[in-house]
Order: C-alpha cells, then sequence, then structure tokens
C-alpha cells in the first residue's frame, strides 16, 4: 500500500500552512505515536526478517521490499520501553529522514490525522524514555497522541550507537 | 546483455549462512593441523557449533595468514552483480562491526555478505584490547 495514495502528498502540501497539522499516526507500545506526514514514504507489511550482527536492539533487522533492503527500527527498543512485537501481520510506517530510509515498526498503523494547531501542546518537561522525543501532544477524536520529532529521533539512534570499530566486535 | 557475475563462498556458522567474495578466500581446508594463534573464532557472526572447516584468509598488509573458523563451507556460488546490495546506510551506521559489508540474494534470501580480512582484523584487534 502507498501512503500516497492515503492522501499524504495533499496533507505535506498543506502541513506547514493550514490551520490544521496532518500526521501519521502509529500504535507503539500501548500508546498513540504520530509524526510529520510528509516522512512517511508508504506504509509496509513486514517481510521476513534478516538479523544483522553486533546490531543494537533497536535494529531488530533488516527485510526486502520490492528489491531494496530496508532497516527495521523499534523505538520501543530504542527508548527503553521494550521491543515491539513482531508477527507476520506487523506492519512499518517506511520513512525517510535526512540521509536515513527506516521502517519503524508498530503495533498498528492508524494512518493520517489532523489535528487543529491551535490544539497542539508542549510535551511534558521529561527527558526520559518516548517523552524525550516528543515535539508537542494533541488529540483528535481517537484520544491523546503524542508527536514524535523522528528526524531527531532517529539521529540519536545513531548517534547511540557505537561506530563500528570502537566498541566490542 | 548479461551481467557481471560475482563469484562468492557461501559458508554457516552456527544456525545461519553467510557469503564472501571468493577472491578474499586464499584456500579451505581443516583446522585440525592449524596453529592455534592463527585460529580466528568468536567473531561477530557468531559462535561455531562444531568446529569443521577453516576459510583462510591473507592479511597482504602485515604478510599474515589467518583462518577463520566455520561450521561448513557450503560450496561456490556465481550471481549476478545485480543481485549484491549495499547495506542499507542507517544499519551500516548503527552496526558495531564494518565486516558486513552488504545483502547477497541467495536463492530468493537476503543473505549477509561479509567482508572476511575486516571480520578477522577486528576479532583480533578485540582480543588484543
Amino acid at each position: 500500500m502507498s501512503a500516497a495514495s492515503d492522501g499524504l502528498d495533499s496533507a505535506g502540501g498543506s502541513a506547514k500552512t493550514g490551520p490544521e497539522a496532518w500526521f501519521f499516526c502509529l500504535r507503539i507500545m500501548g500508546g498513540r505515536y504520530a509524526f510529520e506526514a510528509p516522512l512517511v514514504v508508504e506504509v509496509v507489511r513486514l517481510g521476513p526478517l534478516t538479523r544483522l550482527p553486533a546490531a543494537p536492539a533497536f535494529l531488530p533487522g533488516v527485510f526486502t521490499h520490492r528489491g531494496e533492503v530496508l532497516p527495521v527500527l523499534d523505538i520501543g527498543q530504542l527508548v527503553g520501553q521494550g521491543a515491539v512485537p513482531i508477527r507476520s501481520s506487523t506492519r512499518a510506517a517506511v520513512v525517510r529522514c535526512g540521509p536515513w530510509k527506516v521502517a519503524v515498526v508498530s503495533d498498528g498503523v492508524e494512518g493520517l490525522v489532523s489535528i487543529p494547531r491551535r490544539a497542539l501542546e508542549a510535551p511534558p518537561a521529561e527527558s526520559i524514555g518516548m517523552a524525550e522525543f516528543l515535539s508537542a501532544v494533541g488529540r483528535d477524536r481517537g484520544g491523546a497522541i503524542a508527536i514524535l520529532d523522528l528526524p531527531r529521533l532517529v539521529e540519536a539512534a545513531r548517534a547511540r550507537a557505537v561506530p563500528a570499530g570502537s566498541g566490542p566486535a | 546483455m548479461t551481467q557481471p557475475l560475482a563469484e562468492l563462498l557461501v559458508f554457516q556458522v552456527g544456525a545461519r549462512v553467510f557469503a564472501a567474495a571468493v577472491q578474499d578466500v586464499v584456500r579451505i581446508g581443516s583446522v585440525r593441523d592449524v596453529p592455534p594463534e592463527e585460529l580466528v573464532e568468536g567473531t561477530s557472526l557468531g559462535s561455531t557449533l562444531g568446529r569443521e572447516r577453516g576459510i583462510v584468509v591473507s592479511d597482504h598488509q602485515l604478510g599474515t595468514e589467518a583462518t577463520l573458523v566455520v561450521d561448513q563451507v557450503l560450496g561456490v556460488r556465481s550471481v549476478p552483480e545485480g543481485e549484491v546490495h549495499p547495506l542499507p546506510a542507517f544499519a551500516a551506521a548503527v552496526l558495531r562491526t564494518a565486516a558486513v559489508a552488504g545483502f547477497v540474494m541467495l536463492d530468493e534470501a537476503p543473505t549477509l555478505l561479509v567482508d572476511l580480512l575486516t571480520l578477522i582484523r577486528e576479532r583480533r584487534a578485540a582480543a588484543a584490547a
């Protein structure tokens, strides 16, 4: 399924300017988390994972999709809240954050959500777990949504990993 | 037009199958007669089960040979170079080893392509540390 067919292109065009802010919402570790909709390339069902040697826990493996090898990012593991269970039905949002293209694994995909900009609030002033990467919190008809600063989260994942050659082999 | 072929040695460590460029391999043999200091095991590829075979790799910089201990050598495969994929950039940036060079599609399954010399150098550096 292509996310573009879900209306992401039009959402991206108005995301910065309209009265509504558009986000892409996933269910992760029992919570509703969303990030800027234009970051999402598509939503895929995970194929069989190939695990990588010497990989951090937040990188459970890679899989092939249309001939491309994509790394899987487990945000739950990154923030120390446990692994998102990976099953044959598991879906992931393929996102592009700067130079990185990763598949963010989830418990479920809600898709596009719009929240009035005036309804977005500052995140709680905590710096642990998922709260460290929140840029805002909002609410729609489905309830509360935590807005993730996904580029910052992905960059933090890269920075936290021990580079090759400086850690145990 | 036919694609150029990559010649790959396919081998097994534990339950997992890996591939490496044939040109990096000097020879394959038993590990029984190899001096212990030339054996390399416990690499980031995982632990061996049977220690059946050794893949001999030459380190031209040091002028030495090392024998990577594996469980089985499964053979040599020729695959179109188009079937060889680099490691995704994000994965390459976060792995704690530089020895995983990429993937090759073998029987429609992504198989890790290993840089044998880097693998051996990393293991020796870790052992020396």
